[in-house]
């Protein structure tokens, strides 16, 4: 029985690691942003020798088992009292030494590329994007006060850089894209700065990677990058949609930092339902529980400007306001 | 003759004879050891059934088989148990079971704190298992207790897992002192430090390790719990105070931690892989040295828990060396467990099995651990379903292929009868297959962007595909401990005997009865010589027979 379920593990082990060659198994995600190919190409180089050593000890201990089973042997007979070689093991404890200061050395050399922000006045110029971490949803702010929810939009071929932050009442989340690049945690009362360039155009998603409370699951991210023009475009007519009131900011402030707890459509959730609620018609009761929370919902709202309480505000009052409310008005 | 004639045996009172009194008044340390082990694997089952709960809800995207309150819930506890009531704890039932008899000593230093080491203990789990029925629920927010979340987060759930912590803290410290004394004066005749064998030798770094990290969890803690309670802002941004001190402080005890669940489980595979090859362990002095070199160095790597909080690049730069550092003793330690097999005569008895499979998969999780010292991809797949994966094969293929190896091992010794070679056999490959089932494919969930702790996600695809195979190797793998279960079961009244020493075994506790009678041995013991006393007895025989 040993040997047949040992032929199964080894049978098993060969299909899967055929299945693995290829992304999505052993190969990381293809990379969009210099940062996320140079994460990959350390990925590689400590496989390159994990590998090694894998087949190296896994092959011994496999060979060993078959090759020095007992067999017929009395269970009593003896092996060669062998207690040690001073060479052999002076081999395998500096050989390891060599290895990882190899991997260290590449980190160092790779180093650079992957962490450092590209300098504002670099060829193309900076995009600089902040990204503010709340539970449970992702703010986006563009240097000309545009202001986005979760899903953040940015130019091909641009160096971004993300500054990083929460508010300080709020906890630690952390931001995650995998094709443009490793993570980097948004904390209360500190700033961090990571950044991308993203290869092409598309959508890339990821989601909060620190443990943040009940709709951790639900602070997904999407990053949608367009070719510069276009972006541009986009950037300067949002401003003035934001300016005037008639963006989408409101429905995207509602999905995203009220309909994860309340429901999409109100009808509750996490927290209570909404349907009928008097803030609905009351601007003034709205920005007071935004600011500053209720009983368990979070001051999700704290660092708005009064321009996204309002654009929430006339969404709500669009979607929700006409039910038969109580107060406001 | 006027010999000062001292009673073998102390005076019990009636009432302290009673089936159960005998038990709860026990300060016979290889009865407090059945304790520490019997209560730690209903925990163990406990935190089993947890684990299988939350694979079920992530079996397939969007599935609502669990509340996400419930799933947050789950994770918190599956963590704290199988750290706090089942691996640390059932090391201290083997040590206290094990060490006094394979020192050659009659019991612990201080039998009475042995005692209350474990009913502490008993306490410290009866509180945490009761924050289920608490307001609110049970905690929550990960084992790791992280503020600002952490002070935030509603009910009592939190301050029974800070209070259960700190009285398992005050139990592990009390018992670690007394592993400490008892190792260092209570050894055999002729047992220098250089004759102990390794799993004494694991347990000393292991307790060592427990009096230098416990009172910086303690510290923590506390000021956690201060903020939660008395309105301090040690970890409140909002009021001037710092989230990543709690981080730093807890991880100097999080770190070593991790050691103190594998270091053992490292003696326990260098007493048994010997005994099963017939061969002496392959270089024991690099052995002993590989441990010390372990613990001493897993007190320099904790911020490599932090790598994406934004360390400064010196920082990132030392915590990576020395994190990689750990690398080579922990290299040593398994080329010199593969020599050990070479040449050997291999008898494949079910604890044999384990130490070999924990050989193969334990080589996985600290290859893994590589590239989590590598800080850049690190920032990839930290919090994701990668590291998820390396802990599991570190904890799992490691500490609890050790404790499984163990428990068959010693089995007889506990309990005088051998568990059944047939069924042992089969958990073996059912628990090796489901457990690299369940814990391969979350190397790939966490590279594709899986962060652990969701209770869902909306992908499909290969998500959907390593998800599904890993809640089927979970489910494999509670067979596989379904199994033993069974096999504790059936033996209990039908075993075989064992005799002495079943295993032909090299360390003091083969020298006495299966179980060993009440102050451990009924014979006095030979004069230890080497690493091997019953060997050198054994070869002593021989030669005196022959000659």
């Amino acid at each position: 029985m040993p040997a047949a379920a040992a032929a199964l593990t080894v049978l098993a082990l060969a299909l899967a690691s055929a299945a693995l060659a290829g992304n999505g198994g052993l190969a990381p995600p293809d990379a969009e942003s210099p940062n996320a190919e140079g994460i990959n190409q350390t990925y590689y180089f400590i496989l390159a020798f994990t590998g090694v050593i894998f087949v190296l000890v896994e092959g011994l201990l496999l060979l060993f088992v078959f090759r020095f089973r007992r067999g017929r042997r009395s269970r009593e007979a003896e092996g060669p009292q062998i207690r040690g070689n001073t060479r052999l093991e002076l081999i395998w404890t500096l050989l390891p030494v060599l290895i990882l200061v190899a991997i260290g050395g590449f980190v160092f050399y790779k180093l650079p590329g992957i962490q450092n922000v590209p300098s504002a006045n670099a060829q193309g110029g900076r995009l600089d994007v902040t990204v503010e971490g709340h539970r449970y949803y992702w703010e986006y702010r563009y240097p000309n006060g545009v202001v986005a929810v979760d899903r953040m939009r940015a130019p091909v071929g641009q160096n971004v850089q993300l500054t990083l932050v929460a508010p300080v009442d709020d906890v630690i989340h952390s931001w995650w894209i995998p094709a443009l690049g490793g993570k980097l945690d948004t904390i209360p009362g500190q700033t961090n700065r990571t950044w991308f360039r993203a290869r092409r155009s598309g959508t890339f998603v990821g989601q909060c990677a620190e443990f943040c409370g009940i709709q951790h699951a639900a602070m997904l991210a999407a990053v949608e990058v367009m070719p510069r023009e276009e972006f541009e475009q986009w950037l300067a007519s949002e401003e003035r949609a934001q300016r005037t009131g008639s963006s989408m900011l409101g429905a995207d402030t509602w999905a995203g930092a009220c309909a994860k707890c309340h429901g999409q459509n109100a009808q509750g959730g996490i927290g209570p339902t909404l349907v009928g609620n008097g803030a609905f018609r009351d601007r003034e009761a709205l920005e007071a529980i935004v600011r500053q929370g209720q009983g368990e919902m979070p001051p999700i709202g704290q660092t708005w400007d009064d321009r996204q309480v309002d654009a929430l505000y006339r969404y709500v009052r669009r979607e929700f306001g006409s039910g038969g409310g109580t107060g406001g008005g | 003759m006027a010999v000062n004639h001292v009673e073998a045996r102390p005076y019990r009172p009636d009432w302290k004879r009673g089936r159960v009194a005998g038990w709860v008044t026990t300060v016979d340390h290889k009865r407090i050891g059945l304790l520490y082990i019997a209560t730690t694997l209903v925990f163990f089952l406990a935190g089993g059934v947890l684990a299988l709960l939350m694979r079920a809800q992530l079996a397939t995207p969007n599935e609502q088989f669990i509340t996400k309150e419930s799933y947050n819930e789950l994770f918190t506890m599956h963590g704290v148990t199988m750290i706090f009531l089942v691996v640390v704890p059932i090391f201290a039932g083997f040590a206290n079971f094990l060490v006094p008899l394979m020192i050659g000593a009659r019991d612990m230093a201080f039998p009475r704190l042995n005692a209350l080491s474990y009913w502490l203990f008993l306490f410290g789990g009866i509180v945490l298992y009761s924050s289920w029925f608490s307001t609110g629920g049970a905690p929550d927010v990960g084992w790791t207790i992280y503020p600002p979340n952490s002070v935030f987060a509603g009910g009592t759930g939190v301050d029974l897992l800070i209070l259960s912590l700190h009285i398992l803290s005050i139990s592990s410290l009390l018992g670690a002192i007394n592993l400490i004394v008892t190792i260092h004066r209570m050894r055999a005749p002729g047992m220098t430090w250089m004759r102990l064998p390794l799993f004494v030798w694991s347990i000393e770094v292991y307790a060592a390790m427990l009096v230098v990290v416990l009172p910086a969890l303690s510290a923590g803690l506390t000021l956690l719990l201060l903020d939660r309670k008395a309105d301090t802002h040690f970890f409140l941004p909002a009021e001037g105070g710092n989230a990543l001190l709690y981080q730093h402080v807890f991880w100097f005890f999080g770190h070593p931690e991790v050691y103190i669940m594998i270091l053992p489980a490292m003696g326990i595979i260098s007493e048994i892989l010997p005994v099963f090859a017939r061969k002496p362990i392959f270089g024991y002095a690099a052995m002993v040295l590989a441990l010390v070199a372990i613990g001493f160095f897993s007190l320099l790597v904790w911020a490599h828990h932090m790598f994406t909080v934004g360390l400064s690049r010196p920082l990132l730069g030392f915590f990576m060396v020395a994190s990689m550092v750990i690398a080579i003793p922990t290299g040593i330690k398994i080329f010199n467990w593969l020599a050990t097999t070479w040449r050997g005569n291999l008898i494949f008895d079910t604890p044999m099995l384990y130490a070999l499979g924990f050989v193969g998969v334990f080589t996985i999780g600290g290859l893994s651990g590589i590239f989590l010292a590598a800080f850049p991809f690190d920032w990839q797949v930290h919090d994701s379903y990668f590291v998820v994966a390396h802990l599991h094969y570190v904890l799992f293929g490691g500490s609890m292929f050790g404790i499984f190896a163990g428990l068959h091992y010693w089995w007889p010794k506990l309990f005088g009868r051998l568990l059944d070679e047939r069924l042992g056999k089969l958990s073996f490959w059912l628990v090796l297959a489901g457990f690299n089932l369940t814990f391969f494919p979350q190397h790939m969930l966490g590279m594709m962007g899986m962060p652990r702790r969701i209770y869902t996600y909306g992908q499909g695809g290969a998500w959907e595909w390593y998800n599904l195979a890993s809640t089927i190797g979970a489910g494999v793998m509670g067979v596989g401990i379904a199994v033993i279960a069974l096999n504790v079961i059936v033996t209990t009244r039908r075993g075989r005997r064992a005799g002495g020493d079943p295993w032909r075994g090299d360390t003091l506790e083969w020298y006495t009865t299966s179980p060993p009678p009440p102050e451990n041995f009924d014979r006095p013991l030979p004069y230890i010589s080497s690493a091997r006393p019953l060997r050198d007895l054994r070869r002593r025989i021989q030669e005196s027979g022959a000659g």
